[in-house]
Formats: structure tokens, C-alpha cells, sequence
């Protein structure tokens, strides 16, 4: 009798949390401008295509939220009915933390930070491993032996990228530098170029990029320098300048964390241990000028006769891109960029021989690699 | 059609005037709702309840009245007196720099170190605009391009100090300070953003400087120097300094209000985008509107304020872009600027 009536009890409590859960409300904070063809859009491309794949889901968005207004922004969503709710950059990382703690029934996901709660999960799809192809291919591009690279914030995130990237140039062209000019924004379209025009003056005849503009892409074109393509595709900006990139598709993980969230696995008591760590596996990520073009044909014949040795065996640059880029998208990729030994640039050896740096490893790096060459702020001597 | 001068215009027409072209500007962003596919009336609607229907729409209708009151005081009076300080957004980084370096580097009895970086911060920002106002006493320089520019110094001194010396210790790469103390942090309304202290002192000032201006020699002289330059050479009162007292009152206000934006809201010094949301620019429409009255800024803040927590509440409700605040803004002050030469003129059919 008694179990049957906690049967009973179980039953109808989980007929609530499904009932609760069919009206299934996502929203979205952004840092940036939806218009921002970079990082912000791309977070938007996935927030519709999660609405569409999802049956019973609605979700909101509000751009432009500066992290000091985070707290009224959820203020708000909460009251509007929202049990998801994705902040969209680091900057809202404490913020986001603050609000899982006054809000402790609803779900709280934070892209690209480190901080967990019971009700906060974290999340992130990276480029590490695309950086190193894309470095590749401006290693043997470039004539100069200089290739430019504007950077927003000196976090470990771009210090990762760009030190796959410079380990990547360095694989095909060991003498080549990656100059880096810092602009401190992630949205600064008049930063950004006077950024691009300032390597492209100083002789960097290849430019790559981290911020949320295409700015960059559009000023190097002007100048007849080639660039790659970040987050999104941005060949249609230049298409005879965009070798190739990195572009995201974040629905992939938004569509799995909505779904977990509707069958009940993601709670707002679970989540303290969940953290997504997606690459070109999991589809998370791609190479490419734009999706479905891995790299631009205009740069293929370069690429082809362009080599480089890998393993004692000279083969060309376009190879060794295509051959390491199936490789991170089969299930159990063997090859990592960030696989020792390797030095940070001054000297010190960061990465044991026969060791890949842990994801932890990675989200806290404050080194770069050989190659770099600019100020890097918190770089440990 | 014609225009003829008005020698003495009531304050009655002022205040028509300034109604018409508020009134003017509501219209003309109807229309651009209207051309977004929004019913005006209806994002209007929502604008209101968003705010002021809302108790958590008045919590941030106040905490952005705070910044556009202090600066818009210390305008209206710069204003008056014809010292065009167009840089309060860099007054107030510099506020919130001095308040900063206070806190962080000097350790003084906790009861004493928010009073000192408030004193610090209206240091920062009185000096910052004296300079300008040095400039243009000295080397005749216009105040309008030196104010303007040292916003930009302003913003590249802060990155350089949080970039640099003033680095946090765990900030993982980001730019910012480390955090103030609890006893550094003003405090607020119970669940809110409102650092009150500071509203009070708003409201304060806006007061005394109103009495300043209408009641005391010094007022009368500035008005004269705003007035009719000539008179005040022929009076003898000397215009560069009246020029420098006005700089100093107005940079001290903006700097107060970046002590209350870090040590009320931030608590920690931070990029200058971040850190004060441009109220240095939007507070020139606040002390335009109250037209040379600090007492009156008591008005045209909040429904500044209004203006900028409806923004945000029509980009969370209605998914507008975030640009609608800044089309917002720019309309009332060409309305308001345009509608200067009525004021002064009548328009004449025959």
C-alpha cells in the first residue's frame, strides 16, 4: 500500500516535471550585436536552428548586454518565463553565477568559463585543433615570413588559439613570427582595422583573427592580403582572399543540452559536473572559408606544391591539412597540436614528451608558443 | 514667412518649446518603430509598464537617473555659462580611476575610505576638466575639441592601468582590477543597483548649485559671463575665472559619478565601455533639456533614465536592436537643438 501510494506520488510529481517541461523556454543573453556576422550571430544561427529541431521549444534573445546589466537581464527572463537560460560570453561568467544562486529552479548555462553550480552547467566549442590546420596553410603561404593576427583579449582562450596557430606556421615555415596586436574588444570594427592595417604596414603579408567582426577579412582584402575566416563564413566577404577558418556551429550543443533538459537528465540539482568540451568530433567545429569549402580553391595548386616534413617524410601542406583534419573528426582522434614536448617562447618546457595537455590544462594557459611575437599580458617568465 | 527676434523670451515659451521638440522627437521614433513593424502606441505601452508599472523597472530607471544626474547638474551649469564640457565621459573615468587607486592601494579605516574615494574621484574629475579649461584661459584653445579629447586619453589611461599595473590577480587574461572591499562598495537598496548614497547626493547638488547660480555673487557673475560676455569684460569680471570654477564643478560632478557607477555597481576598476555605458554623452541631452536650471535636472534626468531602462526593456520584450536607445538619444537631442532657434525667434506668416 505504502508503495503504491509513493508510486503514485512519484507519478504525478513526474507528470509535473514533464508537463512543466513541455512548454520549454530558452533564452539567450548576448554579448554582442546579433549583427555581428562573428560570435554573437553564430550563437543566434544555433538558437533557431535548436527552435526548429526541437519540438515544444521557444526561446528569447537579448543582444548587446553589458555584463553589469546581466542581473536585470535575467531579472527580467525569469519573469518572463524562462527555465534555460544560456549566457553567451566570459564576461557574463560571475554574473551568471550570482543568478543561479538567486534563481536555484532555473537552468543556467555559461559558454567558455569555469565556474559550476548545482544549476549551472558550462560549455564550449573550440578551435584549437582548427588553428593548427589553419596555421599550416598561412605558414606556407606566406613570403614575408610574417603573418599577422589581431587578438581581443589576452585570456587563455587566445592565448591557446594563437599558439596553436603560431605552432602550426612554425610546423611548415620554422623562421616565420605571428605578430599579435591586441585590440581589448571583442566588438570593435574601427579597432579591428586599424589593427589590420597596422600589421599589413609592418610587412605581415597574411592575417588571421580573433574578435567578432569580419573587419579583419575586409581591410586585408583591400590590400590584396589573404586572411581566414572566424566563426562564421565569411568567404562572401572576400572571395578571393579567404584561404580558409574555423567556423562553429554551436546547435549542435544547444540542441543536446535543451533535449537533455526536456527527458529529464539535466535538472537544476545535476549540473555541477557538466561541462561540454566540443571540437571537430563531436561537429562542433569546422575548418573551412565557409561550410562545405575546407579551404578556398584559389589557394588549392599554392597548397599542393607548398610541403613540408612530417616524420622525416617530406608531403605537401594540402595533405598534411586534409590527412590531420579527418583525423580530429573520427571518433577517437590519435592527433592533438598541443602534444609535447613543447616550449613555451621562452624556453621553458611546458608539455612533457608523450603528453597532450588536458582540457583544465588548456582553459588556464597563460604561456604562448614560439613564434609569438608582440606583449602578452600574465605570461609566466 | 518670416523669423523675428524675440528680445526677451518668457520662461513659458521655454518651456512650450521645449515640449514641442520632446514631443517632436517621441513622434519621430514612433515613426521609426512604425517602420520596424512596431505599433508606436504599443511599444510606447510597453516601454512604460516595462518601467515604471514595474518595481524592477524603477530600480533601473534610478540606478541610471544617478550617473545622468550628477553630470547633468555640473553641465547645466557649464552650459549656462557657455563652457562647453562635451568630455564628462572622460571626467568620470578619471573619477573612477582616482576612486580606484584609493581603494585598492590606500589603506585607510574602513569608515573613512568611501568619503576619501569620493573626494578623490571629484578630484580626478574637476582636474581633468580644469585642464581643458586652463588650456582655453592660457592658449585660447576651445574647450568643446580639448573635453572631447581627453575622453579618449581618459579611456586609454584606464585600459593602461587595468591592462598594466592595476591588473587583478585572477582575472585569467581579462582586463579588469581586483575587487573593492565590502567597506569600499556603497550600499544599495535592498536587492537592487541603487547605490543611494549617491542619488542622495544628486539630489543634493542639483539644489545647491541651483541656489549657487540664482542666489550668490559668484552665480550672478557666471550667468553675466554666459549672458553677454561683453558686459562681464565691461563689469570687470574675469572670464577665465569663471571659466575655471565652472570646469571644476562640472568635472568634479562627472567624476563623483564614476565613483558611484565602480563603487556602487562594478566594484572593481573596468574597461570604459563597460564602465559607464555613456552617460558622460547621454547626460549633455539632460542638462540641454533643463536648460541652464541644475534644479531642473532633477526632471530631465529621470526621464533620461526612463529612456535608457525602456531601451533595454524594448530589446529584452520586443527584441529590438540595442541601436534603438542611440536613435532614441540622437533624435531628442536634434529636436532639442533644432528647436533652439524658436526659442529665440518667432515665426512670422504674412
Amino acid at each position: 500500500m505504502k508503495t503504491r501510494l509513493l508510486a503514485l506520488v512519484a507519478a504525478i510529481g513526474l507528470g509535473f516535471g514533464l508537463a512543466q517541461q513541455a512548454n520549454l523556454k530558452a533564452c539567450f543573453i548576448y554579448v554582442g550585436p546579433i549583427g555581428d556576422v562573428g560570435w554573437t550571430y553564430a550563437h543566434d544561427e544555433a538558437r533557431r536552428a535548436a527552435e526548429k529541431a526541437i519540438p515544444g521549444l521557444t526561446t528569447q534573445y537579448v543582444e548587446s548586454v553589458k555584463p553589469a546589466d546581466t542581473l536585470a537581464t535575467v531579472d527580467r527572463l525569469v519573469a518572463g518565463g524562462c527555465n534555460v537560460i544560456f549566457t553567451t560570453s566570459f564576461d557574463f561568467m560571475d554574473q551568471t553565477l550570482e543568478a543561479a544562486k538567486k534563481y536555484p529552479n532555473v537552468i543556467f548555462a555559461h559558454a567558455s568559463g569555469f565556474k559550476r553550480a548545482p544549476n549551472m552547467l558550462t560549455y564550449m566549442a573550440d578551435f584549437y585543433q582548427i588553428y593548427y590546420l589553419n596555421g599550416l596553410m598561412a605558414g606556407a603561404l606566406t613570403k614575408s615570413g610574417k603573418v599577422g593576427y589581431v587578438a581581443a583579449f589576452p585570456i587563455p582562450e587566445l592565448k591557446r588559439h594563437i599558439s596553436a596557430f603560431a605552432l602550426g606556421v612554425r610546423a611548415v615555415n620554422p623562421r616565420a613570427t605571428v605578430n599579435v596586436k591586441w585590440i581589448n574588444a571583442w566588438y570593435d570594427p574601427v579597432k579591428a582595422r586599424e589593427a589590420t592595417e597596422a600589421l599589413i604596414a609592418e610587412g605581415n603579408d597574411i592575417v588571421a583573427f580573433t574578435e567578432d567582426t569580419a573587419t579583419v577579412i575586409q581591410t586585408a582584402a583591400r590590400r590584396r592580403v589573404p586572411s581566414f575566416s572566424h566563426y562564421n563564413s565569411m568567404y562572401k566577404y572576400a572571395p578571393d582572399y579567404v584561404v580558409s577558418g574555423q567556423l562553429v556551429d554551436w546547435s549542435v550543443i544547444y540542441i543536446d543540452i535543451l533535449k537533455k533538459v526536456q527527458n529529464g537528465t539535466y535538472t537544476p540539482k545535476n549540473l555541477e559536473n557538466v561541462d561540454y568540451w566540443w571540437l571537430a568530433r563531436e561537429r562542433a567545429v569546422m575548418l573551412g572559408a565557409q561550410v562545405g569549402m575546407p579551404i578556398n580553391p584559389k589557394f588549392e595548386p599554392a597548397l599542393k606544391q607548398a610541403t613540408m616534413v612530417v616524420n622525416g617524410k617530406r608531403v605537401s601542406v594540402y595533405d598534411r591539412v586534409m590527412e590531420l583534419y579527418k583525423d580530429i573528426q573520427s571518433p577517437n582522434p590519435k592527433w592533438d597540436p598541443f602534444t609535447g614536448p613543447i616550449r613555451d617562447r621562452n624556453g621553458v618546457l611546458r608539455v612533457p614528451a608523450g603528453r597532450k595537455m588536458t582540457v583544465k590544462e588548456l582553459n588556464e594557459m597563460q604561456w604562448v608558443a614560439p613564434g609569438v611575437v608582440g606583449p602578452v599580458p600574465d605570461e609566466p617568465k | 514667412m518670416r523669423l523675428e527676434p524675440l528680445p526677451n523670451p518668457s520662461p513659458l515659451r521655454s518651456v512650450g518649446v521645449t515640449l514641442l521638440a520632446l514631443g517632436l522627437a517621441f513622434a519621430l521614433v514612433g515613426g521609426v518603430f512604425w517602420a520596424y513593424g512596431l505599433g508606436p502606441l504599443e511599444a510606447y505601452r510597453t516601454m512604460l509598464e516595462g518601467t515604471l508599472l514595474d518595481p524592477r523597472g524603477w530600480q533601473e530607471v534610478l540606478r541610471r537617473t544617478i550617473p545622468l544626474l550628477l553630470i547633468g547638474v555640473g553641465l547645466s551649469l557649464a552650459f549656462r555659462t557657455q563652457f562647453y564640457n562635451i568630455g564628462a565621459e572622460g571626467q568620470l573615468l578619471l573619477g573612477a580611476v582616482l576612486a580606484a587607486g584609493v581603494a585598492l592601494f590606500l589603506p585607510l579605516p574602513p569608515a573613512l575610505s568611501l568619503p576619501a574615494m569620493a573626494l578623490a574621484a571629484a578630484l580626478g574629475g574637476a582636474l581633468w576638466c580644469g585642464l581643458a579649461a586652463w588650456l582655453k584661459n592660457r592658449l585660447s584653445v576651445n574647450e568643446i575639441l580639448t573635453t572631447l579629447m581627453l575622453n579618449y586619453v581618459a579611456q586609454s589611461l584606464v585600459i593602461y592601468l587595468i591592462n598594466g599595473p592595476w591588473r587583478g590577480k585572477d582575472v585569467r587574461g581579462y582586463i579588469y582590477s581586483d575587487r573593492f572591499a565590502e567597506h569600499q562598495q556603497l550600499p544599495v537598496l535592498l536587492g537592487t543597483n541603487v547605490h543611494w548614497p549617491t542619488l542622495a547626493l544628486g539630489v543634493v547638488l542639483a539644489l545647491l548649485l541651483q541656489l549657487l547660480l540664482f542666489r550668490s555673487t559668484l552665480g550672478f557673475r557666471l550667468r553675466v559671463v554666459g549672458e553677454n560676455p561683453g558686459a562681464a569684460r565691461y563689469l570687470g569680471i574675469p572670464q577665465s575665472r569663471a571659466f575655471l570654477v565652472v570646469a571644476l564643478i562640472t568635472g568634479g560632478t562627472a567624476g563623483l559619478a564614476g565613483f558611484g557607477e565602480i563603487a556602487g555597481i562594478h566594484h572593481r576598476l573596468i574597461e570604459p565601455t563597460q564602465l559607464s555605458s555613456g552617460y558622460g554623452f547621454t547626460a549633455i541631452i539632460v542638462a540641454w533639456l533643463a536648460r541652464g536650471h541644475p534644479a531642473l535636472v532633477l526632471l530631465t534626468a529621470p526621464l533620461m533614465g526612463l529612456i535608457l531602462a525602456g531601451g533595454d526593456v524594448l530589446k529584452v520584450a520586443l527584441n529590438m536592436p540595442f541601436r534603438i536607445v542611440d536613435v532614441f538619444s540622437g533624435v531628442m537631442l536634434f529636436a532639442l537643438i533644432g528647436s533652439e532657434l524658436f526659442l529665440h525667434y518667432r515665426l512670422r506668416l504674412r
